[in-house]
């Protein structure tokens, strides 16, 4: 049976009802054609599904749509403001960081987590905050050196 | 990967909870993290047709200190046992464990109650756990107790947990005097993976800081369930802890344990690790009991 459920995504409130069978995941990719968040193994194995969840980064296709109700959750599509790209979208657009893309939106979404709570990490907790995120193309160096860069 | 199709509950107090897990005796599952039930859902190795979702119950979140004992929610997220200053500071193995734990996305969604609740030989947090001595709080439709953690893991992924009960809080003695702990996992990889071998030391010293009053190892990944270590501690106690007498503890530890062989490394491989991060517990554990000098 569908629940009701509310939540903010993206500073927007949304009223929706859901299979208790549906992942956060495909909450935002399918009823709200969020797809910038990418599902790549969907077992919390891989990162591509990141989201902020009351500012934490978690793996969304591990949290149920029912058990969003009445949380906030940040999406890629919610970093760009009226000014342009946030500085990680932009550090990542110019050092190179993104290849394919596939694991971009994560890998910025687990940055921010870092860069929120310490605005200027060592490099070994950039490298301890994005070991949840897998990056098939890159090798993550560029990634590295892009969160670095946004920092400054 | 589509979940299978299950009844949504999510109740607000532990009764409530304990109710509705002995309503749907043997068809409910707790649900906290996520991280382990979900996956094991969605690979279709579990269908349960009720889902008890414990994140709405308040009291499940508390982590605090108090008359000499450290109390720990089943709830409390990993990433914020691995972030606590008073965890680093009273039960640090714990801590470490914390950190050792999956990704910091899984951390942030990950419970303790549920890293002990899913019994995984491997898990990062009940080595540390079986060496403060740390005891569960069950809570069930006919009233609540308490059990030693060491004696609630039966097999890989069976508890001594009745179908209607719940852990709901983790309870450590804060340890005394001239007393560490260190916590150590060895994987494949950093992060996200499954441990080969994990083990955890704790040390007490005498009043004069000089000899081994208390000694406790355990060790997971190698038998069905996290083990103590029986023989490499009676050899401890009462001794002058040295480099020696570590090396003897460390291999009476290798004989303390059933390894198996899989993908992940021969049974060989493992005893002799077992030795390795013994050795470098029983260090770590040294390290900071003599600290508190």
């Amino acid at each position: 049976m569908k629940q009701l459920i509310r939540l903010i995504v993206n500073d927007r409130d949304f009223e929706l009802a859901v299979e208790p069978n549906t992942t956060l995941v495909d909450l935002l990719r399918y009823h709200l054609g969020l797809t910038g968040t990418k599902k790549g193994c969907d077992l919390g194995d891989c990162g591509a599904c990141t989201v902020l969840m009351d500012g934490k980064a978690v793996n969304s296709c591990l949290v149920l749509a029912v058990q969003a109700n009445g949380r906030t959750v940040q999406t890629i599509e919610g970093l760009e403001t009226a000014e342009g790209l946030h500085p990680l979208q932009l550090a990542f657009v110019e050092k190179g960081a993104i290849q394919c893309g596939f694991c971009s939106s994560g890998m910025i979404l687990s940055a921010k987590e870092l860069l929120d709570r310490t605005p200027h990490p060592q490099e070994s907790e950039i490298r301890r905050a994005i070991s949840g995120n897998l990056c098939r193309c890159t090798g993550y160096q560029k990634i590295i050196e892009a969160i670095k860069d946004a920092t400054h | 990967m589509i979940l299978p199709k299950f009844e949504f509950h999510e109740p607000t107090t532990v009764a409530e909870a304990c109710d509705l897990m002995a309503r749907h005796r043997g068809k409910a599952r707790p649900l906290a993290g996520g991280t382990d039930l979900l996956v094991n859902m969605k690979k279709k190795v579990l269908s349960p047709g009720h889902l008890v979702s414990l994140g709405r119950i308040p009291e499940l979140s508390r982590l605090e200190r108090s008359n000499g004992t450290f109390w720990v929610g089943a709830g409390v997220t990993v990433s914020d046992i691995a972030a606590s200053d008073a965890v680093a500071e009273v039960v640090r193995a714990l801590g470490q464990g914390a950190r050792a734990l999956g990704t910091p996305l899984i951390r942030n969604l990950a419970t303790i109650g549920g890293n002990i609740g899913s019994a995984r030989p491997a898990a990062d947090l009940p080595p540390s756990l079986l060496i403060y001595g740390a005891e569960l709080v069950l809570a069930g439709a006919s009233g609540e107790r308490r059990m030693p953690v060491v004696e609630f893991f039966k097999g890989p992924g069976v508890t001594a947990a009745r179908e209607d009960e719940l852990i709901t809080a983790i309870v450590i003695e804060v340890p005394r005097g001239y007393s560490g702990a260190g916590y150590l996992n060895l994987g494949v990889r950093k992060a996200q993976d499954c441990n080969i071998v994990n083990a955890a030391s704790f040390l007490e010293l005498d009043e004069k800081a000089e000899r081994i009053r208390t000694a406790r190892i355990a060790l997971g990944s190698v038998g069905p369930t996290p083990l103590r270590a029986p023989k490499a501690e009676k050899l401890l106690v009462g001794e002058k802890p040295c480099e020696r007498l570590f090396e003897l503890a460390a291999e009476a530890a290798t004989r303390d344990c059933t390894p198996i062989l899989d993908f992940r490394g021969s049974a060989e491989y493992r005893r002799t690790m077992v030795g390795v991060l013994t050795r470098r517990t029983l260090d770590m554990a040294l390290a900071e009991a003599r600290s508190r000098r």
